[in-house]
């Protein structure tokens, strides 16, 4: 047994250091870095599929928000556009009225002017007639009896 | 199997076993030779003076250094077997493999960050090595690799921590390596911290060596007497090796971890403390 105690002996204790460090370097580079990795990137991936996850839904509660916000002032919307609309039925209809109420005194006045044009014609044309009429009474009392040729006047105007 | 074939079984096992043991009382020729005193085998696990096995004709070293070199060179293989064929082929969803592999990794890696969560990228390394290196190694002396000694007598290989030299060694390093942390990361403050701990390396190579060597020692004895070498080895030999395999691994590491945590933690600036006036 040497001076040192437990029998130590430094060149076994370095060999014993230099295998370590061999293996700590077989050990690091082969296994534990490619798995650690491995292990990280599995992890970046599952945390961008979460952030993912994350961002899309709180893309759809901002939409999900929105919708309802369209969603509660529509009854104001519809009811704004009924009245519009109402509105412009009843300027239409006035139009419709107006248009009519003009049109049927048009035609009205239309209708009197040709009533009283034909009235005219046909009085003009009465005239003629019993003038024409008077004249052949006349030629009748002069060349025939008389009862002939008033006979004769209350047939031509029967037949008038 | 029937009962009947059961029973007729259990007699024939029992009968080999009598006769095996019989024959080796009989014979009496156990331990490294023949007419060896347990005391000289037993001293020489502690001070390996007697058996030395020569390193490729080198120099003549304890067989506990040849132990360290076959571990390492089968982690080297296992590791390039590894890289080359499973790493390549990892999935997402791991298979069981796999699931090993990265439950190892991560473990270490983990107990790093938690005991050391200012610095742990160098140290989850370290740990997961450290870990690796004392758990394989002691479970190694479980195969009784036999080599020749010096002297010309055959030597089970024993595990190389149970080497005063190999034990030391990782003991004095896991100190080195909290040193170095404390320097790297706090300067001259991580210094004073490191030293404050300056029975650390004694107690972490003697708690392996310790620890180890008892394991060899009982496994000695009791291999040494021919009764007591049938079945009770598989409890004191087998199960304790493994219990200390990964007893001292978990222990080595935590402590590591622990004080390199320590060490590494940023000093907090005290507030200065404003003179009191005078009454």
């Amino acid at each position: 047994m040497t001076g040192i105690p437990l029998n130590l002996d430094w060149q076994q204790i370095l060999l014993h250091l230099l295998n370590f460090v061999v293996l700590f370097a077989i050990l690091y580079f082969l296994l534990y870095k490619p798995v650690k990795n491995f292990i990280e990137k599995r992890r970046k991936a599952y945390e961008d599929i979460d952030n993912q996850a994350k961002a899309d839904r709180e893309e759809a509660e901002k939409v999900l928000a929105e919708y309802k916000e369209k969603l509660a002032g529509v009854d104001a919307e519809i009811e704004e556009k009924r009245n519009a609309v109402l509105e412009e039925a009843a300027h239409r209809a006035d139009d419709i009225k107006e248009g009519a109420r003009k049109e049927a005194e048009e035609i009205l006045a239309k209708a009197e002017q040709q009533a009283k044009n034909d009235l005219d014609r046909v009085v003009a044309e009465a005239g003629d007639k019993v003038a024409q009429m008077a004249q052949e009474a006349a030629e009748k009392a002069m060349f025939g009896s008389t009862e002939d040729a008033y006979d004769a006047f209350l047939d031509k105007a029967e037949e008038k | 199997m029937n009962k009947k074939q059961k029973t007729r079984a259990i007699i024939i096992f029992i009968c080999l076993f009598v006769v095996i043991l019989a024959g080796t009382i009989l014979t009496g020729t156990a331990g490294h030779g023949a007419g060896e005193d347990i005391s000289v085998a037993m001293k020489d696990a502690v001070l390996h003076e007697t058996y030395k096995v020569s390193l490729f004709g080198l120099i003549d070293v304890n067989p506990g250094l040849i132990s360290a070199f076959i571990v390492t060179g089968v982690f080297l293989i296992f590791c390039i077997i590894v890289r080359i064929f499973v790493i390549p082929k990892f999935k997402t969803i791991p298979g069981k493999f796999q699931l090993l592999l990265e439950t190892a990794v991560g473990l270490f890696s983990n107990m790093a960050k938690a005991n050391s969560p200012h610095s742990y990228s160098f140290l989850g390394a370290y740990i997961f090595v450290a870990g690796a290196y004392i758990c394989v190694s002691t479970l190694f002396e479980l195969f009784g690799i036999q080599v020749m000694t010096t002297l010309g007598t055959p030597i089970s290989l024993p595990a190389p921590l149970s080497d005063i030299n190999g034990a030391v060694c990782l003991g004095v390093l896991s100190y080195l390596v909290i040193f170095i942390g404390g320097v790297v990361k706090n300067k001259f403050k991580g210094v004073g911290k490191a030293l404050k701990e300056f029975s650390l390396p004694i107690s972490m190579s003697f708690r392996l060596f310790g620890a180890l060597l008892s394991g060899a020692l009982v496994t000695d004895l009791i291999y040494h007497a021919s009764v007591t070498s049938y079945g009770i080895p598989v409890i004191v030999g087998v199960l304790f090796t493994i219990l200390h395999a990964l007893i001292q691994a978990y222990v080595l590491t935590t402590i590591a971890s622990t004080y390199f945590g320590e060490v590494t933690e940023p000093s907090v600036k005290k507030p200065k403390k404003t003179k009191k006036a005078s009454a």
